[in-house]
């Protein structure tokens, strides 16, 4: 891809950039809710639990 | 203890005399006939080994100080207390050996103060790093000295300075920022110089944020360590909260080594240096950040799920090297990567012996004072004092 001005490349790097971070956050959720996957779950509400 | 039944001269010990005896020619030699009787530096290339590995992989991998006793005092993990006081010591000596063997590598040591106390060049990222540096170590040195004061009885002095543990905490943690970023910062500086990708206007955000992964691992690394050889002295606190420790940090580890990953990925995008990639650069460049950064982090993720340590303490072996890789990609091996290999750098041997002679001299000083103080247990006097 060519750049023919500054304004083309910030325009290409910052798109390319902001579509990397919206998938790194949904990665990163991801990441997380794997690595507690196996947790115990903690009961704030034992009582409910019964029911 | 067993080893002074078997003898002085055991072969660790010889294997360390030998080092100190080539650490003592380095000295003799550097001090007088000068820095160019034992290392390879030139014009173009004035920093190497030493401030590659000494300084720049010394201080990311003391990062563990910060980040342990960050989480014990000021978030609140007192499952973590036992850590503390090991990962501090590390770091009081890993800062204190960075010093030491800077005197070494600058052209005049005794004016290693000027920058602090007569020339503060206030614009300067190293002046920044020198005086951050200077605080630091002098910090560690008050958060490590409760210990020390245990050690020679002297409650009044040692209940004085535990005191201003949470304040200490707070500087240390301000200072750490400052100059782990700074550190990365200084190769701004250098953009025709460092490969573009290592280069980075972002090279301050990924220093600090890999220091933090690095802090995390080297706990689990040396702990793990410590662990086989002192494991008799340890107190059953220090043995209980043990695998706690491993599994909260390999959490740790495992999310800042997958934020450190996204800030790598960020930084190549923002330059637009997808191209390197599929060079000979950017296969070491892949290397570094999917076999040393994205592979750990998941390993983390799995040992940490699985409650699998030794995964987690092969996720820190692999991290702590990854790192070490990091700063000798910055420091040395992509610097003046467009030079012919003619002009390029190569450390020499005594370069490379004095950097295991520092390393060495860590180790021995940690021996020292982890078979005499309470590091790895609560002194009997303070048993209720955390």
């Amino acid at each position: 891809m060519e750049f023919y001005v500054y304004h083309d490349f910030m325009l290409h790097t910052k798109n390319i950039v902001y579509i990397l971070m919206g998938l790194f956050v949904l990665g990163f959720w991801g990441f997380w809710a794997f690595m507690i996957s196996r947790d115990e779950e903690i009961h704030k509400f034992p009582e409910h639990d019964k029911e | 203890m067993s080893a002074n039944n078997k003898g002085f001269w055991t072969p660790a010990n010889i294997i360390t005399a030998v080092i100190f005896a080539f650490g003592l020619l380095v000295t003799v030699l550097r001090f007088t006939k000068g820095l160019s009787s034992v290392t390879n530096l030139d014009q173009n290339n004035p920093w190497g080994f030493w401030i590659g590995f000494d300084l720049l992989c010394g201080v990311v991998l003391a990062a563990g100080g910060y980040t342990t006793s960050a989480a014990c005092y000021l978030f609140g993990l007192k499952k973590y207390h036992s850590a503390v006081r090991p990962a501090i010591l590390t770091a009081f000596l890993g800062y204190s050996l960075v010093v030491f063997a800077l005197l070494y590598d600058v052209g005049r040591p005794y004016r290693l103060v000027y920058p602090i106390f007569y020339q503060p060049g206030t614009t300067s990222f190293l002046y920044e790093v020198g005086l951050c540096v200077f605080l630091y170590v002098s910090t560690l040195a008050v958060e490590f000295s409760p210990a020390l004061f245990e050690w020679l009885g002297m409650k009044k002095v040692r209940n004085a300075i535990t005191k201003l543990t949470l304040p200490l905490t707070v500087f240390g943690v301000i200072l750490s920022t400052l100059h782990q970023s700074s550190l990365g910062a200084l190769y701004i500086t250098v953009p025709s110089k460092l490969h573009p990708l290592w280069y980075s206007p972002y090279l301050a955000v990924l220093f600090f944020v890999s220091s933090i992964p690095a802090g995390l691992s080297m706990v689990i690394f040396e702990g793990t360590l410590a662990h086989k050889a002192w494991h008799n002295m340890m107190d059953d606190t220090f043995n209980a909260e043990h695998d706690g420790v491993i599994l909260g940090f390999s959490r740790g580890a495992a999310m800042s080594l997958a934020a450190y990953f996204c800030v790598k990925v960020v930084a190549l995008a923002y330059d637009n240096n997808w191209h390197y990639l599929a060079t000979g650069w950017g296969a070491w460049w892949l290397l570094e950040v999917v076999g040393f950064v994205l592979i750990p982090s998941l390993m983390y993720a799995i040992g940490s799920r699985e409650k699998n340590i030794p995964l987690i303490k092969w996720a820190a072996v692999m991290t702590v090297f990854g790192i070490i890789l990091n700063r000798l990609n910055v420091g040395l091996i992509a610097f003046n990567w467009q030079l012919p290999s003619s002009a390029r750098y190569f450390p020499s041997f005594l370069e490379i012996a004095f950097s295991i002679f520092v390393v060495t001299l860590g180790v021995t000083l940690y021996r020292f004072i982890v078979s005499r103080m309470p590091i790895f247990f609560e002194h009997p006097d303070y048993k209720d004092a955390h």
